[in-house]
């Protein structure tokens, strides 16, 4: 991911273009609705454009909280709340065919603050009393509507959306409407409550008048009438103060939402929930956290063993100081340990404190995706040794077929020539020395091949172990080597012999052919659980575990064991070789 | 002449039984495990055994083990260790404390038929042969570590390489083309150079002569 200075992201710019035009397009929509009631005589004027006034204030909080945070749906189920408000103005308008659609959707801005209510903060519906009890609010607010315009030629211009008039049907109406909009509150209030005794003091705070305004604005529609009268209050008044009480409500939310902190809580829960979730991988937690923040430039860096340097998911080295004039970085610590960061655009996410909150519910699994990175590259390392010890294998075979094939084999078929000649000698006289010459040519063969044995597996390591065949190796050095050993008693497990004695082998003979060494040494020792071997030189130095496949071959084979192989070789300061093997005991 | 022959691979245990017998020796036994070969060594009580090293019952140092067991148990025998890959550790370990009637050669050697049963003889008679390739071994890691051998002239070393095989005065003369008394002069400064003191006892020399370069 390319880091961006201060600049938000084409996907943010083009978000804050389509919210910014649908905002327009609902100013429009509310003037129009204005201009089409301000000539009626019905009621006041400005009671009737308090409805599309209620509208825009919807739409102006919901995109605010749209914008702000993208990921949270509060905003979109305002505006949806915003287009409620529009519809159920053009009740108002004298346009027949409106006016009936207005009617129909009379109480649905109700619906919408119940939604907003058990949706807050995080927009989304989370339990399924939450989910049924929302569908109520809508079935109240749409199918209970219905008798309310069916059977009261009143309530739609011309009565066209009426059956007739049947007062019982509609006063049953009436108050089946309102029992089940009663039940729907109190499951709401329930509900609410239960979440109140969940939240932490410094957010029940903020929750308990927030859900306190809700419920009292849902309730003021019902009750508004039967009680307004008796306070004194004309139908204007009761009317103005219930869309003053509603419009007011995404106002709140929003504030709370914005500035409460629920909305971080809300959207980190949500962050955590998926990092549970099998959608959880390394290249999409980034992404994840950026639409958490809102900030689709953010990115995550991750931190080295020792916690010091950053590199990002790529594994290139990250420089914090090198970042843009916007770009901040926040740490990402697991218990004591930095392991990794978030670098966000500060002009996106305003506070660092949010970013930290997304980073610890993130840190595990940023943790987990940096051992996965280790492991990735461990599980290469591994392969490429398993590579390069088969590799070894097949060169190893490919030596010892060269040397039967340009030493033994030629030494073979001269013996065959000389043994035919012998066939051909005339005089008996001449038959013993070349008889002997023949059995000399045998022994050098024999020799030969003896010592390509002896290299494959040397006699001393398969009849006496380690020990012993290193002295014997030693004894064979063509220079003065001196060998210490401490506590290898008795055998060790075969392939820790082994490899053992090819780690000195092939030593000492990279020291005989390279070092230009006048003396070598060669330690042992058994430190259980450990066998610790050093072969050091005199010589020129500059050894090194890539610069020959001797040495990269003993480094695999160590490896293999789960030991531990260090070559230290400064120019002109001898070559040092330490390896660990474990063996057990 | 009775050797008892220890051999696991049967087709040089029959070779080296022939060879034996060719020479005039009376093979009593020919076996083809250790402990087998210590036994048939209790119970024949030959001159000499022949064994090779790796032997089962583990094929490792089975055959050498056995010797050394024979020889202390029974210092009337003597014992030929034969292996494919010679170390000086067994030549110092089949030495012992006690240079009679120990030979230590590499497999190859039966092959020269002659010299071979010239050293079977000489070691079944108390003498002492190391192969000149262990011996060279010995001297090659002494070598560096003991100024004397540096001080020795090339003709010297040869006559303490010879020396250290086991080989008689008479036989390095030869080997040299060089007078006895020559190389008695040879061996006295060898001697003098390494601080030992003078044996005219061939054997008892072998054993001083390798404990003073292993050392």
């Amino acid at each position: 991911m390319a880091r961006r200075g201060g600049v938000r992201s084409p996907l943010a710019r083009a978000l804050t273009l389509s919210l910014a035009l649908t905002g327009a397009l609902g100013v429009v929509v509310a003037g129009v609705e204005v201009a089409l009631v301000a000539d009626s005589r019905v009621a006041p004027w400005w009671l009737l454009a308090s409805f599309p006034a209620g509208g825009v204030v919807h739409l102006a909080a919901g995109l605010a909280a749209w914008r702000r945070r993208p990921s949270n749906r509060t905003g979109p189920i305002m505006v949806i709340g915003a287009l409620s408000w529009f519809v159920v103005a053009l009740a108002n308008t004298g346009t027949p065919a409106l006016v009936a659609v207005g009617v129909v959707l009379a109480t649905t801005p109700l619906a919408v603050v119940v939604w907003l209510l058990h949706a807050f903060p995080s927009g989304r519906l989370r339990s399924r009393t939450s989910r049924l009890t929302v569908a109520g609010a809508f079935v109240v607010s749409l199918v209970l509507q219905v008798p309310l315009y069916l059977f009261d030629p009143g309530a739609s211009p011309g009565g066209m959306l009426s059956v007739g008039p049947r007062a019982d049907l509609l006063s049953a109406g009436t108050w089946l409407q309102r029992g089940a909009g009663m039940v729907v509150m109190v499951v709401t209030a329930g509900v609410l409550a239960h979440r109140l005794r969940a939240a932490t003091p410094g957010q029940r705070r903020v929750l308990l008048p927030l859900y306190a305004y809700g419920i009292l604005a849902v309730l003021a529609t019902p009750l508004g009438p039967l009680l307004g009268p008796s306070a004194g209050l004309s139908v204007a008044q009761v009317v103005g103060f219930q869309i003053v009480l509603l419009a007011g409500v995404p106002v709140a939310f929003a504030a709370a939402m914005l500035r409460g902190g629920f909305a971080r809580t809300a959207e980190i829960q949500e962050l955590s929930a998926w990092l549970a979730s099998s959608a959880a991988t390394p290249e999409r937690l980034a992404d994840a956290l950026g639409r958490t923040l809102g900030d689709a430039s953010l990115q995550v860096v991750y931190a080295s063993r020792d916690g010091h340097a950053l590199v990002d998911g790529d594994g290139t080295p990250f420089d914090p100081s090198a970042l843009g004039a916007h770009r901040h970085l926040v740490d990402i610590d697991l218990g004591t340990r930095r392991i990794g960061a978030i670098v966000y655009d500060a002009t996106v996410v305003d506070d660092a404190e949010l970013v930290r909150g997304a980073g610890r519910v993130a840190a595990l699994a940023i943790d987990h995706d940096r051992l996965t990175a280790e492991l990735r590259a461990s599980h290469a390392d591994l392969r490429q040794s398993r590579a390069r010890l088969v590799d070894a294998g097949d060169r190893a075979r490919q030596r010892i077929a060269q040397d039967l094939h340009d030493g033994l084999q030629v030494e073979l078929v001269l013996l065959a020539l000389e043994a035919q000649r012998l066939a051909r000698i005339d005089g008996a006289a001449d038959l013993p020395d070349a008889a002997t010459r023949l059995r000399v040519g045998i022994d050098r063969a024999a020799r030969n091949l003896r010592g390509i044995v002896h290299a494959l597996m040397p006699a001393a390591l398969v009849e006496r172990g380690l020990t012993a065949a290193i002295e014997d190796l030693v004894d064979r050095m063509p220079l003065p080597t001196r060998l210490a050993v401490a506590e290898v008693d008795g055998r060790l497990p075969a392939t820790v012999e082994r490899t053992a004695y090819f780690v000195v082998a092939e030593a000492l003979t990279n020291a005989v052919k390279h070092a230009a060494a006048d003396t070598l040494t060669v330690t042992l020792e058994h430190a259980p659980p450990r066998l610790v071997i050093g072969v050091a030189d005199d010589g020129v130095g500059g050894a090194t575990q890539d610069g020959g496949v001797g040495l990269h071959g003993l480094a695999d084979r160590v490896d293999a064991l789960g030991g531990r192989f260090t070559i230290e070789s400064p120019a002109g300061g001898g070559t040092h070789l330490l390896v660990e093997l474990p063996c057990g005991s | 002449m009775r050797v008892v022959i220890g051999e696991d691979e049967a087709l040089v245990r029959t070779g080296l039984t022939h060879v034996m017998q060719a020479a005039g020796f009376d093979v009593v036994a020919a076996v083809g495990d250790a402990h087998e070969l210590v036994r048939s060594a209790e119970e024949h009580v030959p001159d000499i055994v022949v064994t090779d090293i790796r032997m089962p019952p583990d094929h490792r140092d089975a055959g050498l083990r056995a010797a050394v067991e024979i020889r202390r148990g029974h210092p009337g025998i003597a014992v030929l260790v034969l292996s494919q890959h010679l170390q000086r550790a067994y030549a110092v370990e089949l030495l012992g404390d006690r240079p009679s009637g120990v030979g230590y050669l590499l497999k190859q050697r039966i092959a020269d038929i002659d010299t071979f049963t010239d050293d079977v003889r000489r070691i079944a008679a108390g003498g002492t042969v190391l192969d000149p390739e262990v011996v060279g071994l010995v001297v090659a890691r002494a070598r560096g570590h003991h100024d004397a051998l540096d001080r020795l002239t090339p003709r010297q070393q040869q006559v303490l390489a010879l020396m250290s095989e086991g080989r008689t005065n008479a036989s390095i003369a030869r080997t040299l083309s060089i007078t006895e008394r020559a190389v008695v002069q040879h061996t006295s400064h060898i001697y003098d150079e390494f601080g030992l003191a003078l044996s005219d006892d061939d054997h008892r020399r072998v054993l001083a002569v390798i404990r003073y370069l292993s050392s």
